[in-house]
């Protein structure tokens, strides 16, 4: 009796089981049954957070010139799409086209899950290098592979409060270092509670940046230069900020609190995104911040960002998925794009628009692209980088010695870059 | 809140002033902790109905000077919600199966003594011990193997059953006396019915607590349901209200509108379960 | 009859047994032998990248300064959180269950509710709450005229502070747990002691805290498991800060694992999480067997 009832739930969740699997497989992607290019294919695409709800309406248009194409957009929440990358790459089942952020490409470039699509660049005239700008086409470079095409850019500028800079003497932002570090100590120099700068210490390419920017090359080959002079300088100035109080160490705050009313912190250096987040959050300061191209030492590089588009290793729509990169790449889309999301096209030409050209912004965003450079194009960078933070933070918290830090780091990273 | 432990716990039988005046120190004792626990949930609530500007405003206001829903209504403009929620009530169904064998498995372990019984069940609790970020991508190359991924039943299985639960019910089942269990065998019941019609009404304060776990489990599936689907037809709801966050933060109005609004639900679940948690029942039979 | 009864425990457990074979144990093993090689992304797309590197992975984590880091800040965690889970959710337990008005149902849904909430809502909540300078908490200090407390930004007091959070997302549900078993208790066993006339304190400990041993078992073991592989509130709200003296162990293998793609060194991390977690608990059944006839 027992035995037959045990049996029977068994058997029967067995079956429900069945059902579902089967019932869901039925729907599986009809692209692995497709094969010919006359045929209707379906296109997987992912994209990343918010913003990729927005790609079916600029996939429409696609459809419209492809009839024979149906686009099937996937967005994966940006916290765990690398988990989810990850999956993709151990199953080798993942979409067709895929969105990949500039820093991962040296990582899942050499696990070889994206395709190098150098060989079929000259069918599409969009997909051209010199379309884009020199720093994107970095990006896109790997072990002498191209992997991918730029897709939208972001670069760091300067933002800061017009008023409040007006009120220590500074009718513009800061053009060099000591510009910056002097208005940094006026505005500190306010009172109360107030300081001159926010520098995010999160911020893992905030160094890396202000070291260019003072000469350093960062690495040469696998030797890294992190103990040299231009390097160790620029620390020691970042540093500066936190040891004479004009940034917060731990402030607490999001920006935009600390960047209204009376400003806390007067200036921040970030990417476009923050134009609409200001907009959104602080409408009352209107009229009363801009964007200002990074103070310069040597050089005002400024660090590169942004996503590119890229073609899954194991697609079988090959074609297909080139084709769609290279209707996104039209500076039309691109523009459309940046409508509907506020990303700054990659595409050189989409910069000649009316809108890009007559807002101030933009046109600030304009020019600091003309000085970006993606952050190393390493697989570790990522190690790299975050060893980089935990020493910067015994150096600005715990008040170690710059150089002693710089000689331990620039060891631990010829480990990390020679693989230990 | 630990003098508490020092307070004795079942009412004498006569109420005297004494014990009155105890009553009311214990209510109000827990009405300080009460208050303080609940802060945090007051302030989701409240700024779901803040526009974003107030939000990030200092200083910080308790109660919202405008408020709106208009984060509510993007809220279902922004998400496939009929979609989502038919996942995870699907998800809520099965784990509940997964409640039943997990019972199932904590009755045998607790009142059957069987070769190999305590070893085995050393195993089932190390399960519980390995950090699951380690094990996931395996389950995965598993579940890929099966040809499972993409389904559904890719989404439920792995978690249908877990050591928690196991130990759970075994751990309140070896309480109840064997006696009872001999007495129903005697009446010539098989060792099923034994189950579903003696053990389980007298586990139901467990039954309801981990009915409950297992209703959060399910209602707040995540990482899972991502990694598995390929399709966003096989997303959860929490899996869409992550969505809502961009890559740079802010849309914080909105993911507490989107929070709040995960845990009316729970709350309301919570609030019809408790009551068979609490319910004073006795139990026939025993003593 | 006897033969089924020999066999129905397999029955029983079967079902259960074979899902946690395939989903737990297999997974277990599979890890085991990626702490034994050199596996990441590489190894993962292509096997035949894969490397054995023998004990390496296990001798490298074992002497990183950052792991025996965050095996110090675990034990802090554990040894004080343990603890004060428990004691916090047994005596709110007690309070409900010993309240006869009506209120005091409506405690349990209160003291519950933070175990529904989400942690990274209520991680925005609480940063806020923890602000050195605008913050809930040391607006109340300062009211008070008492110094202003640096809650996120100390390397103790952040510990203190995650903790804090965690007792707080903790209470409800073992708070729950214990109420279940309270009323498992007959009630004819307090008449009994009620007629011998035993005071309050006496039927506590002689009846309420032998008949919860079980309970309590079980709610120190899994509230020690939890405490071991504490992530959630050190990930979201310091992310190890200041100075990793918040990273957890599990926030050091997720960090290795999901961040850095090192498979193999965070499989090796987690093997001596796994084993330090087994020992502990095993010690904790010994306790147990020794007090109770488990």
């Amino acid at each position: 009796m027992k035995r037959k009832t045990m049996a029977l739930v068994l058997s029967s969740l067995m079956l429900v089981m069945a059902a579902l699997t089967g019932c869901s497989s039925s729907n599986k992607d009809s692209s692995e049954s497709a094969g010919g290019s006359d045929k209707q294919v379906t296109l997987n695409v992912w994209g990343m957070g918010e913003e990729a709800k927005s790609l079916p309406k600029i996939a429409e248009d696609f459809e419209k010139e492809n009839p024979n194409i149906k686009i099937k957009v996937q967005a994966l929440p940006w916290d765990t799409a690398h988990d989810k990358l990850l999956t993709a790459v151990a199953s080798k089942q993942g979409p067709d086209v895929l969105q990949l952020g500039t820093t991962w490409v040296p990582e899942f470039g050499s696990a070889k899950a994206l395709m190098d699509i150098a060989p079929m660049l000259d069918q599409y005239p969009e997909l051209k290098p010199d379309n884009f700008y020199p720093g994107s086409i970095n990006t896109t470079k790997f072990d002498g592979a191209t992997i991918g095409v730029p897709w939208y850019v972001d670069t760091r500028v300067l933002y800061y409060r017009t008023d409040i800079l007006q009120s220590v003497g500074y009718n513009e932002a800061p053009k060099t270092w000591d510009e910056l570090k002097d208005a940094a100590t006026k505005l500190k120099a306010r009172g109360g509670d107030k300081y001159g700068i926010s520098l995010d210490t999160k911020e893992q390419s905030l160094a890396f940046m202000f070291a260019r920017q003072n000469g350093s090359k960062l690495l040469d080959g696998n030797k890294p230069l992190f103990n040299e002079a231009p390097f160790v300088e620029a620390v020691d100035y970042l540093n500066g900020f936190f040891k004479e109080e004009l940034a917060p160490i731990d402030l607490g705050m999001d920006i935009i609190p600390a960047f209204r009313d009376d400003a806390i912190t007067p200036m921040f250096i970030s990417g476009p995104w923050m134009v609409k987040i200001i907009n959104d959050q602080a409408p009352e300061l209107e009229g009363k911040w801009a964007t200002a191209v990074l103070p310069k030492k040597e050089n005002n590089i400024s660090a590169l960002g942004g996503s590119n588009l890229t073609v899954f290793q194991y697609t079988k729509h090959k074609d297909e998925a080139m084709k769609f990169l290279a209707y996104m790449s039209k500076p039309e889309t691109q523009l459309k794009w940046m409508e509907l999301t506020n990303s700054l096209p990659a595409a050189k030409e989409a910069w000649n628009s009316d809108v890009l050209k007559n807002n101030k912004n933009y046109k600030v965003f304009g020019d600091q692209m003309e000085h970006s450079e993606p952050m190393p194009m390493i697989k570790p960078y990522e190690a790299l980088s975050q060893k980089f933070l935990s020493t910067f933070e015994q150096i600005y918290r715990a008040n170690a010695n710059v150089q002693d830090e710089m000689n331990k780091y620039n060891k631990e990273a010829e480990d990390i870059l020679n693989n230990k | 809140m630990k003098s508490s432990s020092t307070a004795a716990m079942k009412p004498m039988k006569s109420t005297n002033r004494q014990e009155k005046l105890f009553q009311w120190f214990v209510g109000i004792i827990l009405t300080i902790g009460g208050i303080l626990m609940l802060i945090p949930f007051f302030w989701m609530v409240l700024s779901s109905l803040k526009h974003e500007s107030e939000l990030m405003k200092l200083p910080l206001t308790i109660f919202p000077s405008s408020p709106t829903l208009e984060n509510f209504t993007k809220l279902f403009e922004n998400m496939n919600f009929a979609v989502y929620l038919k996942n995870t009530l699907i998800i809520v169904f099965f784990s509940f199966i997964g409640l039943f064998l997990n019972a199932a498995a904590g009755f045998g372990f607790a009142k059957y003594d069987f070769k190999g019984r305590d070893s085995l069940f050393y195993i089932v609790l190390a399960t519980m011990m390995i950090p699951g970020q380690v094990t996931m991508i395996p389950v995965y190359l598993i579940l890929n193997m099966m040809n499972l991924t993409n389904t559904m039943i890719g989404i439920v299985l792995p978690g249908l059953v877990g050591a928690f639960g196991i130990f759970l019910f075994r751990q309140f089942m070896s309480t109840i006396p064997n006696e009872l269990l001999e007495a129903t065998r005697l009446d010539g019941a098989s060792e099923f019915r034994l189950f579903v019609q003696i053990i389980l009404p007298l586990t139901k304060p467990i039954l309801a607590v981990q009915g409950i776990l297992t209703f959060i489990a399910g209602w707040n599936s995540f990482l899972w349901p991502l990694i598995i689907a390929n399709d966003e037809k096989l997303y959860t709801l929490s899996v869409g209200l992550s969505l809502l966050k961009g890559q740079y933060g802010g849309n914080y109005a909105l993911q507490m509108a989107g929070s709040a609004f995960m845990i009316i639900p729970v709350i309301i679940i919570f609030i019809i379960f408790q009551k068979h948690i609490i319910e004073n029942y006795t139990i026939s039979g025993m003593k | 009859m006897k033969g089924s009864v020999n066999r129905a425990p397999y029955y029983f457990i079967a079902p259960t047994l074979i899902l946690l074979t395939i989903f737990s144990l297999l997974p277990i093993f599979v890890a085991l032998f990626i702490s034994f090689t050199n596996m990441d992304l590489v190894g993962l797309a292509d096997y035949s990248n894969i490397k054995f590197v023998g004990l390496k992975n296990y001798i490298n984590v074992l002497a990183d300064p950052i792991f025996l880091k965050s095996i110090g800040n675990t034990l802090f965690y554990v040894i004080i959180g343990v603890p004060l889970v428990i004691v916090c959710s047994l005596g709110v337990a007690l309070m409900i269950n010993f309240g006869k008005a009506r209120i005091f149902k409506a405690f349990r849904v209160i003291f519950y509710m933070p175990a529904v909430t989400n942690v990274v809502a209520v991680a925005v909540v609480w940063g806020y709450m923890y602000n050195t300078k605008f913050g809930l908490f040391n607006y109340i200090l300062e009211s008070i005229h008492l110094p202003a407390v640096p809650w996120l930004t100390h390397p103790v007091w952040a510990k203190l502070s995650l903790i804090l959070l965690a007792v707080w997302r903790a209470i409800g549900l073992n708070m729950i747990i214990f109420i279940a078993a309270l009323q498992g208790i007959p009630k004819s066993y307090y008449e009994a002691a009620q007629l011998d006339g035993a005071s309050n304190w006496k039927q506590l400990t002689s009846i309420t805290l032998p008949m919860l041993r079980f309970a309590i078992f079980f709610v120190s073991i899994t509230t020690m498991i939890g405490w071991l592989q504490f992530f959630e509130e050190p990930f979201i709200m310091t992310q190890g800060k200041p100075l990793d003296s918040t990273t957890s162990v599990a926030l050091f293998i997720y960090r290795n694992g999901f961040q850095l793609s090192n498979f193999g060194y965070a499989a090796a991390g987690s093997f001596v999480l796994f084993f330090a977690i087994i020992i502990i608990t095993l010690i904790q059944f010994k306790f147990q067997n020794k007090d109770t006839d488990l």
